[in-house]
């Protein structure tokens, strides 16, 4: 209720720059300006979420030791988890050398397996919490309690928007919850997620009051007419103000942006050998709508696969990997190879993985219970190494030994590849300076090009 | 003086021998076998615990971990992983834990310094001091002021050379007013009487007509509700964190105070102590859903003791937050892991106000009277049958690997919480509302055929209006670790929990004791400890008006300033410490403080003293000479302009059409819901769910407190505008009010009268007219809404 003129907030609003500066002189809205830290390799992150938690020895970090020692529960095994678990249980996928690098891939993932060689396992990935709410918050935002601002909400307020008709921050995730894990926080509010439902192809049906469902085009022009027609005489009376002449151009955006969304955040203008490339599903159409939203110059794109935790196979985990992974697989593989042909790998970072990971120890015989102490996530493009497999977790794939990643570390790999230093990336609130890594952080410069 | 020195000697050698036995067989096997995985240089030691540190190798001593570990007996434990160590070596732990585990090591957490402020110099800080009314300073422009704030405006005016801007128009004024007191546009009736009435107090009517109006309380509490951050649930709703059902009547008793004139500090009292305040009602209890319907978060009893602590620990962290900044002005949670950096509050401060909430935990207490012993008893079973049946269905769905042992848990919850239900039935007795209450714990009755289906609200809307509220007991609140499997909260009626400070925030690692009390900067007379035998809600409620008064009513009065100002005197206004900004008019600050404490911290006192003001009745426009030296209006050379917020924009939409819900409170309605023609603030404040269209237009975070709301203008704000189901069906039903004027020219007046409140210009009615010729009456009625002129608040 008390308009804090941030500069920001006016100049640019949720979807960029409103023109406004020329209103506005920088002392009168303090906050300096922000942006890269220094020369960025990536200019834009695509997340793929695998909400849940996947099974990493099932996919990508292959463990024979677990049909040899099948059913045994050794004392290196005896972690605590969120259930009580029983005897190893062994992948029955096969894993198999793939492109040059030769990395190991499970038969679950053929098509990614194809493009491996521009892909960087992490193998050694931990998180600090075996629960999917806190484990989740921390992912997205860096603390367990959902009230930090999400990371591309940093990333939108660090770097802004290339496209003023588009916002910094999409997410894309089938059905309508789920809001709190694409907060702002206490960043400024127009840095939050924008949300579109990618369950939906229509592009009025994804956004939220994107069409007018009674006036064409030259009607709702003619009205629109009409409405700045009585602001400027308005404005004209009340004298020159930063709100009413915001509020004049953010019309004017809103009302083109409802050409420019329904262009972009259309699949089916894709021709149809790539939308058969990526694969007709919901997740196929995140991610080829992630290319597109890239294309046009978004930060920040969070994919979600599904709605809910569809990656917790507590039981029957062999028969849901084997019906979830095919499109995964696909579409994943399709965005990589696509972003590749068209040149943009190199300035996009893919990040994919979930809030943890899966226990080498059975649950009910047939599932695998959420295991933080180590898991695999892997990276593509962006200034990342390709054909790499970095870190490892033990004998069995329950805990991360060797090149260790933590949720801190991957937060800050992710900014430096955007050009933010981590630790400067920082924003004033309830009295001390907040970071996107908390206290901690560091850069695995290792994986980096 | 032989013997003396005798013992010291003796004490010296003792000393040696364990320092011996320490650095020769106790440090070398520590650092080789178990540095690897616990060490505080790791970013995340192995279970959380670390042996290269005095304290916590001290933890996995007093908990008999250690030994347990090294011995190998236990299967589930054992220590290092790379085999059981020799005997011997066994042997010379067994032998240092047993002759009390001498370490030498000096923690370098432990050894931290106060590194902020001082107490001392604390003590000296602006904002703590004492405050008294001002003398108002000579001005030149004697014939400006209105009230004595003015003279403290006008001379820091003058001294940057600048005038103060013409008095608002009157059609402005009466809008500025009504929109600030009652959150609602004047009605164009209301407009043209006051501009026709030229008495010399009709401002002043108009004002207090105002401020009796029950809408002054929606517009009001609403503000408040950002500070105390009101919702309805919680972030995630899970077992041990369901929804508030009765969250709403905390709504309600605050829109009720405010609209009393509650004195400040009562209406702050009842909200952390409604339960122990001398003259408070059973009503006034839900007041208590200030703490008792704030944001927790799940306690899943499969976690470990150490992981629900540190959870535990965030729940009562939001709690000093909101309370210290929410009402002192002070960033108290900053000292959670280290001493504050800047302010003069040491960790033991934070730790001692965390143990008055951790032993104030949610329960729903009944509107109607208890004995108070029974009343403690019912609350402590409510507790415990939530926490027995979410242990049972845990089980029950999970058994795990040990399902004979899970099984046998099962038995045992069911049996006590059987035994608990019948003690329900037993108090019900006397207490029929408890009957009724206990229904919930008996499984659904079974359907029979015909009968409607079951209607699923899912955890989303748990609203209800059974005799409850939302509120807080005295009981510490301790978690309980002993099953190693199983970690279950223990609540302790009567017990209050004093906390130890967590070194580096963590509950695993704890430094010196933190008994309950105030901060230490600001407590007057000698700082006592609170009893043991309640959480010390009314002590720290008093303490902050009797100790830090003048604080709290700075921080108050500069919010109210900010409300009615559109911008605050000191702009970090939860921030009064070293961080925060100083005042822009210091001695303003002081005399308002001074004499809103005088006037028996009343609020409507402070907002006849800002309203009636010269200052606030300033126009808003634009000015070159002020925009060139003070293009802030630091000065307050005008009055802020504004934008709506959403409350004040959605009521106002809802009311051109005549149809807003005037009749107040009870269970909340969705803000989505298109029949829902009830205020804003009677809408469902989710912090699972924030309802899109409130964070579309800057609605705050629920889930901590909020400063200050930053007014945002976006283009997708104006698809909603444009294209919302909300503006297209408003504009109809609009449309179709003024159907009955005869002709195109009265149909506009009759639409400028109840959007804008007044005439329309004949150059609006010219363009209006050619817009219609070829355009429905709706679609320039949604026009006419969407103009900024509507959801401006000059």
């Amino acid at each position: 209720m008390i308009p804090t003129l941030s500069r920001r907030a006016w100049i640019e609003s949720a979807f960029g720059a409103t023109g406004l500066s020329a209103l506005m002189s920088n002392e009168a809205f303090g906050a300096a300006p922000l942006g890269p830290h220094f020369a960025p390799k990536a200019k834009h992150v695509i997340f793929l979420f695998m909400t849940g938690g996947p099974s990493q020895m099932d996919m990508l970090d292959p463990k024979p030791a677990l049909a040899k020692y099948q059913g045994q529960r050794p004392s290196t095994v005896d972690l605590r988890t969120e259930r009580v678990t029983g005897g190893l249980l062994p992948s029955p996928f096969e894993f198999k050398k793939y492109g040059k690098s030769g990395i190991e891939v499970s038969e679950l993932l053929p098509k990614f397996g194809s493009v491996i060689d521009d892909v960087c396992v992490l193998r050694g990935v931990y998180t600090f919490n075996p629960t999917h709410t806190p484990a989740r918050s921390l992912i997205h935002s860096g603390n367990i309690t959902a009230v930090r601002p999400s990371m591309g909400a940093w990333i939108s307020y660090g770097l802004g928007s290339e496209n003023k008709n588009l916002p910094g921050f999409v997410v894309l995730s089938p059905g309508n919850g789920g809001g709190s894990l694409w907060r702002a926080g206490f960043l400024p509010a127009e840095h939050q997620g924008t949300q579109f439902n990618n369950a939906e192809t229509e592009p009025d049906k994804m956004i939220r009051y994107l069409k007018n469902q009674h006036l064409d085009a030259a009607a709702q022009r003619k009205q629109m007419d009409l409405v700045q027609a009585l602001n400027k005489d308005h404005a004209d009376s009340f004298g020159v103000d930063a709100l009413l002449e915001g509020r004049i151009k953010a019309m004017e955006t809103a009302y083109s942006m409802q050409m420019e969304a329904s262009d972009v955040f259309d699949v089916r203008k894709e021709p149809e050998a790539i939308r058969e490339e990526y694969g007709k599903t919901e997740f196929a159409n995140g991610c080829l709508l992630a290319r597109r939203l890239v294309e046009r110059g978004v930060r920040y794109i969070h994919v979600y696969y599904g709605s809910g935790q569809v990656w917790d196979d507590h039981t029957s985990i062999n028969k849901n990997l084997k019906k979830r992974c095919p499109d995964m697989d696909q579409a994943s593989a399709a965005l990589i190879r696509d972003l590749k042909r068209r040149g943009l790998l190199d300035e996009t970072l893919i990040v994919w993985g979930g809030e943890f990971g899966r226990t080498p120890v059975s649950e009910n015989g047939d599932g695998r219970d959420h295991n933080p102490y180590g898991f695999t996530m892997w990276m593509a493009g962006g200034g990342v190494k390709g054909g790499m497999v970095h870190g490892a977790t033990d004998e069995f794939g329950f805990k991360a030994v060797e090149g260790r990643v933590s949720i801190h570390d991957l937060h800050a790999t992710i900014l430096n590849q955007l050009g933010i230093n981590h630790e400067k990336l920082t924003y004033r609130y309830a009295g001390r300076d907040f970071r996107l890594t908390d206290v901690s952080g560091e850069v695995v410069r290792e994986i980096l090009v | 003086m032989k013997q003396a020195f005798l013992i010291i000697l003796l004490s010296v050698s003792a000393f040696a021998a364990d320092a011996e036995l320490f650095e020769k067989k106790i440090r070398p096997v520590l650092a080789t076998k178990c540095y690897g995985c616990h060490s505080s240089k790791l970013k995340s030691p192995m279970g959380g615990l670390v042996l290269d540190t005095k304290a916590g190798t001290r933890r996995v001593i007093d908990s008999g971990k250690i030994l347990r570990a090294l011995q190998f007996t236990d299967t589930k434990l054992q220590m290092p992983p790379s085999g059981k160590l020799p005997d011997g070596v066994l042997a010379d732990f067994e032998g240092w834990v047993a002759g009390g585990a001498f370490d030498p090591r000096v923690d370098a957490a432990v050894a931290v310094v106060a590194s902020g402020m001082s107490i001392e110099k604390g003590r000296q800080w602006w904002s703590f001091q004492p405050v008294r009314p001002m003398v108002a300073p000579v001005v030149k422009d004697r014939s400006w002021p209105k009230t004595k704030t003015d003279r403290f405006v006008l001379a820091q005016l003058e001294n940057g050379k600048l005038a103060p801007s013409k008095a608002a128009d009157r059609r402005t004024l009466i809008h500025r007013v009504t929109l600030d007191l009652t959150g609602l546009r004047p009605s164009f009736q209301d407009v043209e009487a006051f501009v026709a009435d030229r008495s010399a107090d009709s401002y002043e009517r108009l004002m207090e007509r105002l401020l009796d109006s029950p809408q002054y309380g929606e517009r009001w509490g609403r503000y408040w509700m950002d500070v105390s951050r009101y919702a309805e649930d919680n972030p995630t709703t899970e077992a041990t964190n369901p929804a508030y059902s009765y969250a709403w009547r905390y709504r309600d008793w605050v829109i009720d105070a405010v609209n009393r004139d509650m004195p400040y500090d009562r209406f702050v009292k009842m909200q952390l102590a409604a339960d122990q305040l001398p003259g408070a009602t059973r009503s006034d209890m839900a007041a208590l859903g200030y703490v008792g319907a704030a944001p927790i978060y799940h306690k899943d009893a499969r976690l470990s003791k150490e992981v629900i602590e540190n959870l535990a620990s965030d729940d009562w962290d939001e709690r000093v937050d909101a309370v210290t900044r929410g009402l002192l002005g002070l960033t108290v949670a900053c000292a959670r892991c280290h001493d504050h950096k800047f302010d003069p509050i040491p960790t033991k401060d934070y730790y001692a106000l965390a143990g008055v909430f951790a032993s104030s935990p949610a329960v729903e207490r009944p509107l109607a009277d208890m004995q108070p012993g029974d009343e403690r008893r019912f609350l402590w079973i409510q507790q415990r049958m939530i926490h027995l049946n979410y242990l049972a269905n845990l089980l029950t769905g999970e058994p795990g690997t040990k399902p004979e042992e899970a099984k046998g848990k099962v038995v045992r919850f069911k049996a006590e919480f059987a035994q608990l239900r019948k003690e329900l039935d037993a108090m019900g007795e006397r207490y029929p509302f408890i009957k009724k209450y206990a229904v919930r714990f008996d499984p659904p009755p079974q359907r029979k055929a015909g009968d409607p289906p079951a209607t699923r609200r899912g955890n989303f809307d748990r609203s209800s209006d059974a005799p409850f509220v939302n509120a807080v007991y005295d009981a510490g609140m301790y978690v309980d670790g002993s099953d190693g499997d199983l970690t279950v909260l223990d609540f302790q009626p009567g017990k209050a929990r004093d906390l130890p400070v967590f070194l580096r925030g963590n509950s695993g690692t704890t430094g010196e004791a933190a008994p309950r009390m105030f901060l230490a900067v600001l407590s007057k007379g000698a700082a006592g400890a609170y009893d043991q035998g309640d959480a010390g809600r009314l002590n720290l409620a008093n303490q902050i008006f009797r100790d830090a008064g003048p604080l709290a009513a700075r921080v108050m009065v500069n919010r109210v300033w900010a409300w009615h100002f559109g911008k605050p005197l000191v702009p970090t206004l939860s921030d009064f410490g070293t961080q925060g900004e100083k005042p822009s008019h210091p001695e303003l600050l002081e005399d308002l403080a001074a004499r809103f404490i005088e006037s028996g911290w009343s609020l409507k006192w402070l907002h006849r003293e800002m309203l009636l003001s010269a200052s606030y009745r300033q126009a808003s426009n634009p000015r070159a000479d002020g925009e060139k030296v003070d293009p802030t209006n630091r000065l307050l050379w005008r009055m802020n302009a504004r934008r709506l917020d959403i409350e004040a924009f959605r009521d106002s939409l809802i009311a051109t059409t005549g149809e807003l819900k005037m009749d107040g409170g009870g269970p909340s309605t969705d803000v989505d819901l298109a029949t829902n023609q009830r205020r804003t603030v009677y809408g469902r404040i989710s912090r699972a769910r924030t309802n899109p269209l409130l964070r579309l237009y800057d609605f705050p975070d629920p889930s901590q407190h909020s400063p200050a709301r930053d007014l945002t203008v976006t283009p997708l704000q104006q698809l909603f505008v444009m294209n919302s189901a909300f503006l297209e069906s408003q504009a109809t039903k609009l449309a179709v009010k003024v159907e009955a004027a005869p002709e195109g020219r009265e149909k506009i007046q009759a639409l400028y009268r109840r959007i804008f409140s007044r005439d329309p210009s004949p150059k609006e009615v010219d363009l209006g007219l050619s817009f219609l010729n070829g355009a429905s009456m709706q679609q320039y009625t949604q026009a006419l809404l969407s103009t900024n002129e509507f959801i401006f608040w000059p």
